[in-house]
């Protein structure tokens, strides 16, 4: 098995970080509105975990395919998403299906990488205005 | 009755293989964006952490394209053929 790169773990922590308090929130806002039971708590750790495990085969193939060629790199991230695709769907297929999975846990956490995205340069910006003061 | 219900499973079979259409795109746009960072990469070696890092959520936001496809497409055929199902057979028997 190849190295990590430092990066991929880096970048999945960060990921799994977040995953886990926006899952935490989801919950909450289950309990507070009286629709929390199990299922919601099974569909959002199949769905949790499948989403840090896609972003973790994603990184995973994007630092194999930059030690490729051009040509073979465009290749090889083509396989791994329509493999990444397949399995997501395998994972919402059965956490749609199975009654012991609620529907919207299984599907919400499916969204949370695009709302980590979207709030992290707020957070960079932060993180580099407090190193920027330590700095001086 | 039969040949509504007919239609509403075809319907939702064929709104979930169109939805998937989106699907191809992330994969296209991914593997440009990783075959343009093995240039730069190959340009200043040293920027590889930084180039991989941007990348990684730049593919993030191409990926949830597809993946809001997916959602679609495995709500139109495990749920929404249920629902519209029930909610045929409860106007029908309404009337």
């Amino acid at each position: 098995m190849p190295k990590m790169d430092r990066v991929v773990i880096k970048e999945t922590k960060y990921m799994a970080a977040w995953v886990l308090i926006l899952s935490a929130v989801m919950q909450a806002v289950f309990l507070v509105i009286g629709q929390w039971d199990y299922t919601v708590l099974l569909g959002n750790l199949l769905s949790a975990t499948a989403v840090v495990g896609n972003f973790f085969g994603m990184a995973v193939g994007i630092q194999r395919a930059l030690g490729k060629e051009e040509k073979d790199a465009k290749q090889a991230i083509r396989a791994s998403n329509a493999l990444r695709l397949f399995g997501m769907f395998a994972v919402l297929a059965l956490g749609v299906l199975l009654p012991c999975f609620s529907t919207w846990t299984t599907v919400i956490p499916i969204f949370f990488p695009r709302v980590i995205v979207a709030l992290r340069p707020l957070w960079d910006k932060k993180m580099g205005e407090e190193e920027h003061a330590d700095e001086s | 009755m039969e040949l509504a219900i007919g239609l509403i499973l075809g319907a939702c079979a064929l709104g979930a293989g169109l939805a998937m259409i989106a699907g191809i795109g992330p994969g296209i746009g991914e593997g440009n964006a990783v075959a343009k960072a093995c240039e730069a990469i190959g340009r200043q070696p040293e920027s590889k952490g930084a180039v991989t890092s941007t990348m990684l959520f730049g593919c993030v936001i191409a990926e949830t394209t597809g993946l809001y496809a997916l959602v679609i497409a495995i709500l139109l055929i495990f749920v929404a053929p249920g629902r519209l199902v029930d909610l045929l057979v409860t106007t029908m028997a309404g009337l």
